[in-house]
């Protein structure tokens, strides 16, 4: 019985921080307005944290085609989970990869 | 001071063929070589499409070199490149410092699964077992 309850406490404060906690938990990453439907959260990790990759690279089309949309926008951390120094990275990667035409800075 | 590594990375002009494609990565070649750098590799990728038209053109042959010398270097070929027909478009990256950099992450990350696995090793059952005997 005890064991059970150990084991659901964490799980609460991770992922069901949108009903208690929502002020101070959820607050950092979602917009205030409680009305809007939002998905399934899901704990986000870094993908280049997880494939071990060190260096980003610009020409690589097929890894940061992967990270930006059509239009070509770079986004934000929050939709991708990836860490800051891999954002950090990964954004400088774009930027170069457009500057020699891999990517576009623009939607067609 | 040792050199740096530069990738040098340009965008040839479509109409151009292959033998003009080549003559031209073999001519930026000759740039590096005569300013004192050294030749480490050279890729070609062929033709692709461009995100977006680059002076007016909607494709582009792509030839990567990659090359060793001083900073000092780099202007000077970029110069030469600046002014040579049937480039479209060129970037050159320093990339030694980060590929020493994502490196040294790696060794460290090694070291340290090596550390964790001894540490696993010696260190007695986890407390979980015991949680388990009071259940």
């Amino acid at each position: 019985m005890g064991g059970g309850f150990r084991g659901g406490a964490p799980r609460q404060g991770g992922r069901g921080a949108g009903d208690r906690g929502g002020a101070g938990g959820a607050g950092r990453g979602n917009n205030k307005d409680a009305g809007k439907r939002y998905f399934f959260r899901r704990r986000k990790v870094c993908k280049f944290c997880v494939d071990k990759i060190d260096y980003i690279d610009y020409k690589d089309t097929k890894l940061l085609g992967g990270f930006v949309p059509e239009r070509g926008k770079i986004l934000p951390r929050r939709m991708f989970g990836t860490c800051a120094e891999h954002q950090r990275k990964l954004t400088l990667a774009i930027k170069r990869a457009r500057l020699i035409a891999l990517l576009p800075f623009a939607a067609e | 001071m040792s050199d740096r590594v530069y990738e040098i990375l340009f965008i040839v002009d479509p109409n151009l063929g292959e033998p003009e494609v080549d003559a031209l990565a073999a001519q930026i070649q000759g740039y590096v070589e005569k300013e004192g750098g050294r030749i480490q590799k050279v890729e070609k990728w062929g033709k692709k499409r461009l995100a977006y038209p680059v002076r007016k053109h909607r494709e582009g042959s792509y030839v990567l070199i990659v090359a060793e010398g001083t900073g000092e270097i780099i202007k000077e070929i970029e110069r030469r490149i600046r002014v040579t027909d049937g480039v479209v478009r060129y970037l050159s990256v320093r990339v030694d410092e980060d590929l020493r950099k994502a490196e040294t992450s790696k060794r460290k990350r090694a070291s340290e699964d090596e550390k964790k696995r001894a540490r696993m090793a010696t260190r007695p059952p986890r407390p979980s077992a015991v949680e388990e005997v009071q259940e």
